[in-house]
């Protein structure tokens, strides 16, 4: 499939929208553009965008309309595999999807290391994170291996569902968001965590490390929009893929509602 | 799990009906503790205590409420006598509360019927000692993502728990509804195509995109809206059942729904949704041995109860409420497509907000975003109004969604919004409103009828 009619028939809906406001936004944007074409894929989104985590990329495709925005469906071959990304995305999935998406990886293991131990950037929220674990280990212990690239592994319990709001540092980042899942990851991430905890959990209820950053691949548990929710992180990102200054889609709004946000999270 | 009543039973069942009695004379709701006292301190109470004859299960994300209303408006006036939990709750402590008040001291039950509304996500506390003789289920949806997760763990919770012996009145249209408990014997209700279905889902979630049986993708045949319509599969030869209760033709101008059976039936609303509401209710009632007759004749005086639905005509303009539950994304988008598909120039109110989170927590607005708010960005709609705690988040959704900023009106004084309400043009005012914002949804539907009787006036 070409990448033209992969776009075609992955893209959302509202195609015709998109365009127009594109072609608007190009106009406007064009300061910004970076040297070389930045390549987006976002993985699976028809299964892993639960929890509003399919808006991430939607979010960035108005902030760099410009960039190359690839949606692969589970049964095609992931563009990663042959092309070369500037950043792969994943969210949030069912703990059925899990065990599928974990099947159609496994093909990509050793290209997925070498992309991450290349710089190559990743952004996995929600339960993704637990797809590179070295393993998933169900109630009655039973193990499903993951792709075994994250120093960590998840025990899930169905019966038992942890919500939490969460506050971290990233580098100089106040990062803010939301966890909802059924599992808690263990393991040693003090060389690779993404964020240290100001409130909320880290891996664990125990744990102060949250998520994983190795190289440029960040993962982290908290799901959501957490581009929109976090501009100063979403700046960061827009930055490193090449972007020198970038603007955000409605700025003064996300930076109000992070600003709320943050306020009223640090004074809970 | 049927358990012998024993003396602690006994025990329980006076506490708490003396509860009840307590509560009630001091003039406060006795729905509540006695059934949560009796569960406390004695977890298999359930099991123990006896339950009516027939009970006719409501269960499902959306419309278990109204469809307990419409099942038991229909028998109350086709003389049934019966004992429900509308004034309740509908998890395990709620059931026991009204099966407290339905016994007598010896446990007995009064009477031989009863209608559960029913939790979905609680079924592991309810089926392991209620069986109910019919199960409505209405649909299954992503619903808060805290409490119920997603449709899979939902659907994998009943699956385990529904009763063998229980019959299924199922929604046909919705593939998971469709495919719960697959032993159990069950009928089907469904709407065949509609000229509004289309091929592809417009929504942000469709929950049912790979078969069942064998993870093969799905075809919709046709899609009404998330993952209710009709599919099958690429790869096998797994479909939509094939329906029972089959309405064929609806005329909304005439308001009457036709069945493939011939029967015909008034329509009480013209929302989608309670279209289903009516025919699960058929369907069960029809189980039951009800006639077309005795259920059209009860059901045609009905309607949805205010709290949920009204309209009122000001002057030239109408004032329509509508409940629109927050943090259910599914309900949420139901409403924003009614909304945007009602004829005329609309201003619309938005009060979604979790009011417990907005006086304790900090609300977990990531349901906003799997919500079809894209639905507002819409000719007919010319201004949209939204007030709450979270009503930053609630400027950025809406752009995001492609609305233009100065058709947004964001404010975080809900009682402060209708000064900005601009009615030039406006033929249909609508406030949506979460289920915890009744004084709220009042306060400002005065608030709109006063402004529009003061315009008139000038
Ligand atoms: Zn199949």
């Amino acid at each position: 499939m070409s990448l033209e009619t992969k776009m075609k028939s992955t893209l959302d809906l509202n195609l015709e929208d998109f365009c127009e406001w594109k072609n608007q936004e190009k106009q406007e944007n064009t300061f910004h553009k970076p040297e070389k074409e930045i390549i987006i894929e976002s993985l699976f989104p028809e299964y892993c965008g639960y929890f509003g985590d399919g808006q991430n990329m939607k979010y960035l495709q108005k902030c760099i309309p410009e960039a190359t925005f690839i949606n692969t469906p589970l049964e095609d071959i992931p563009y990663f595999a042959e092309h070369d990304v500037d950043l792969l995305y994943m969210g949030t999935m069912t703990e059925h999807t899990q065990e599928r998406v974990i099947q159609k990886l496994l093909a990509y293991q050793e290209r997925i290391k070498q992309m991450i131990e290349k710089g190559v950037h990743f952004l996995l929220t929600g339960n993704s994170i637990e797809i590179f674990s070295q393993y998933i280990e169900k109630e009655k212990g039973e193990k499903i291996p993951g792709l075994g690239i994250f120093p960590i592994y998840a025990k899930r319990d169905m019966m038992h569902r942890h919500n939490s709001l969460f506050v971290g540092k990233y580098e100089d980042i106040q990062i803010v968001g939301f966890r909802s899942q059924f599992t808690f990851a263990y393991g040693e991430n003090a060389h690779c965590y993404f964020a240290k905890v100001e409130k909320g959990i880290g891996l664990n209820p125990q744990s102060t490390l949250e998520g994983i950053k190795m190289n440029n691949c960040i993962a982290t548990y908290l799901l959501g929009p957490i581009c929109i929710l976090n501009p100063d992180f979403t700046r960061k990102l827009l930055q490193e893929l090449g972007i020198e200054k970038p603007t955000l889609a409605f700025e003064e709004d996300v930076e109000k509602a992070y600003k709320q946000r943050l306020k009223e999270f640090e004074n809970l | 799990m049927r358990n012998k009543k024993g003396i602690k039973f006994y025990l329980v069942l006076y506490l708490a009906k003396m509860s009840r009695i307590a509560l009630k004379i001091v003039g406060r709701d006795a729905t509540y503790f006695p059934g949560k006292l009796a569960v406390t301190l004695c977890p298999d109470f359930l099991g123990r205590i006896e339950k009516p004859k027939t009970i006719i299960g409501v269960t499902g994300t959306n419309g278990k409420t109204t469809v307990c209303n419409m099942i038991e408006d229909t028998l109350r006036e086709n003389g049934y006598d019966f004992i429900d939990n509308h004034l309740g709750s509908n998890i395990n402590s709620g059931l026991a509360s009204t099966l407290i008040e339905g016994a007598n001291l010896k446990g007995k039950q009064k009477k031989e019927l009863a209608v559960f509304e029913i939790d979905e996500r609680s079924a592991v506390k309810v089926y392991p000692y209620i069986t109910p003789t019919y199960l409505v289920c209405t649909n299954l949806f992503r619903d808060s993502l805290r409490r119920n997760a997603h449709t899979e763990f939902i659907s994998q919770m009943l699956n385990d728990y529904i009763p063998k012996q229980t019959k299924l009145i199922l929604n046909g249209d919705d593939l998971i509804v469709s495919n719960l408990a697959k032993e159990n014997a069950r009928v089907y209700f469904g709407i065949d195509k509609l000229p509004t279905d289309t091929d592809k889902c417009e929504n942000i979630v469709c929950d049912m995109v790979s078969c069942p049986v064998c993870g093969g993708k799905l075809a919709y045949d046709f899609v009404r809206y998330n993952h209710i319509g009709r599919a099958h599969c690429t790869k096998c030869d797994f479909c939509s059942p094939k329906i029972d209760y089959e309405v064929n033709h609806i005329d909304l101008e005439n308001m009457k729904m036709q069945l493939r059976n011939g029967e015909s039936y008034d329509l009480i609303n013209n929302n989608i949704i309670n279209i289903y509401n009516m025919l699960a209710t058929i369907a069960v009632l029809k189980e039951m041995g009800l006639s077309q007759e005795k259920i059209n004749q009860s059901l045609r005086k009905q309607k949805i109860v205010d709290t949920r639905f009204s309209k009122e005509k000001v002057g030239n303009i109408e004032v329509i409420t509508h409940l629109s539950k927050g943090m259910n994304p599914i309900a949420c988008s139901r409403v924003f497509d009614y909304v945007r598909k009602e004829k005329g120039n609309k201003a619309v109110f938005i009060l979604l907000d979790d009011l417990h989170d907005a006086a304790h927590s900090s609300e977990n607005i990531a349901w906003q975003y799997d919500t079809d708010y894209e639905f507002l960005n819409d000719e007919s709609i010319k201004q949209i109004l939204i007030a709450g705690a979270r009503y930053l988040d609630g400027i950025v959704r809406l752009q995001m969604a492609g609305i233009p900023k100065e058709k947004i009106v964001a404010k975080r004084e809900e009682l402060s919004l209708v000064e900005s309400l601009q009615l030039e043009g406006i033929e249909k005012v609508f406030i949506l409103h979460d289920l915890y914002a009744i004084s709220l949804k009042n306060k400002i539907k005065q608030q709109v009828v006063e402004k529009i009787k003061g315009e008139e006036a000038k």
